[in-house]
């Protein structure tokens, strides 16, 4: 089954996206991040035609706990992050928990 | 817990047998650990260099759109966006990497020519058309880090489950089933010490008595003798 591509933010970071032909993204005014973004991540996790969420990094911080550790633990989809020193902070803590070691620790 | 078994002959042997069944599944589950962690290390590698990648894709991009924002205005920009007709799609195939199934993923429509984008070359300027095919590339990146990050998450998770499974053997299992071994094997030794103390107790006992026997029946040949 082929999937698509879905991307969540603002309006200014969705539309180079968009202009790359992702037609399911999730509009969010800075204003109304911290009301809407934990709702615009869990229907489009819900939503079986999406592959790939890409969000930026720095929208993490407005997650609530619930779909902040669906950010970092989906794969189906997987949530990608750009931009922002965070891009793999989840993955970072879950190498840290499997590993025991900070694998991804920066020179 | 050891008082919880009978000191019975038959469960010492079922419990050898647990002993040595966990201590392969040990060493099993221990070589699969070291294994993921070894397979997994290539992929952080790789995942690494597709993450900078990324980022330098995104700034590239970033610079692209803004560059168009700014001649061409952001109603310009948001309408060729709107316009767009083809849509890029992901396509996933699996892979097996030490029984753990990692994502491959597949995509087609991302990179499209000018004609196929579907909005009017009129209206638009070389700026968007830059800005456009910046963010393709970077579509491209997000597809492959989506690839390694999941396979990374997908081994991770299996990574911590025989993890767990590795220590809950050496910490828990196999300590309490060698607790228990001990308990029995002492228990049996105790009781075959007290069945020896017992058979020496009714030897004497016995030899006591035949002793008491033979004397009662030298007095009486002495007896006769005497008549």
């Amino acid at each position: 089954m082929s999937q698509e591509i879905a991307v969540i933010g603002s309006p200014e970071f969705t539309t180079g996206f968009r202009l790359a032909g992702v037609r399911k993204f999730e509009n969010i005014t800075p204003e109304e991040k911290s009301d809407e973004l934990d709702d615009a991540v869990r229907s489009v996790a819900r939503d079986q035609e999406v592959g790939i969420v890409v969000m930026h990094a720095e929208d993490l911080d407005y997650l609530s706990r619930e779909p902040r550790s669906i950010v970092d633990t989906s794969v189906e989809p997987t949530f990608v992050t750009v931009g922002g020193d965070a891009g793999s902070s989840g993955l970072r803590e879950q190498i840290k928990r499997a590993i025991g070691i900070d694998l991804m620790e920066e020179d | 817990m050891a008082k919880d078994v009978k000191p019975t002959r038959k469960n010492l042997m079922a419990i050898e047998d647990r002993i040595e069944l966990s201590e392969r599944g040990h060493d099993t589950l221990e070589q699969k650990r070291d294994g993921l962690i070894m397979e997994f290390m290539d992929i952080l590698d790789e995942a690494q260099d597709v993450r900078s990648n990324l980022e330098s894709d995104y700034d590239t991009a970033q610079k692209k759109i803004n560059m168009a924002r700014a001649m061409e205005g952001d109603v310009a920009v948001r309408g060729a966006a709107a316009a767009l007709k083809e849509h890029p799609e992901i396509t996933t195939e699996s892979n097996n990497i030490m029984g753990v199934v990692v994502p491959q993923i597949e995509s087609s429509k991302v990179k499209k020519s000018l004609g196929e984008r579907g909005y009017g070359v009129l209206g638009t300027s070389a700026r968007i058309d830059e800005a456009a095919e910046a963010y393709e590339e970077l579509l491209e990146s997000i597809i492959l880090a989506a690839e390694v990050e999941t396979a990374m998450k997908k081994m991770l998770t299996e990574i911590e489950t025989t993890k767990r499974r590795v220590n809950a053997l050496e910490f828990k299992l196999l300590p309490e089933l060698k607790e228990n071994q001990e308990f029995i094997e002492q228990k049996l030794e105790e009781q075959e010490r007290e069945e020896i103390f017992r058979m020496k107790k009714i030897k004497d006992k016995k030899e006591a008595e035949e002793d008491e026997l033979e004397a009662e029946a030298e007095r009486e040949r002495e007896a006769v003798s005497a008549d």
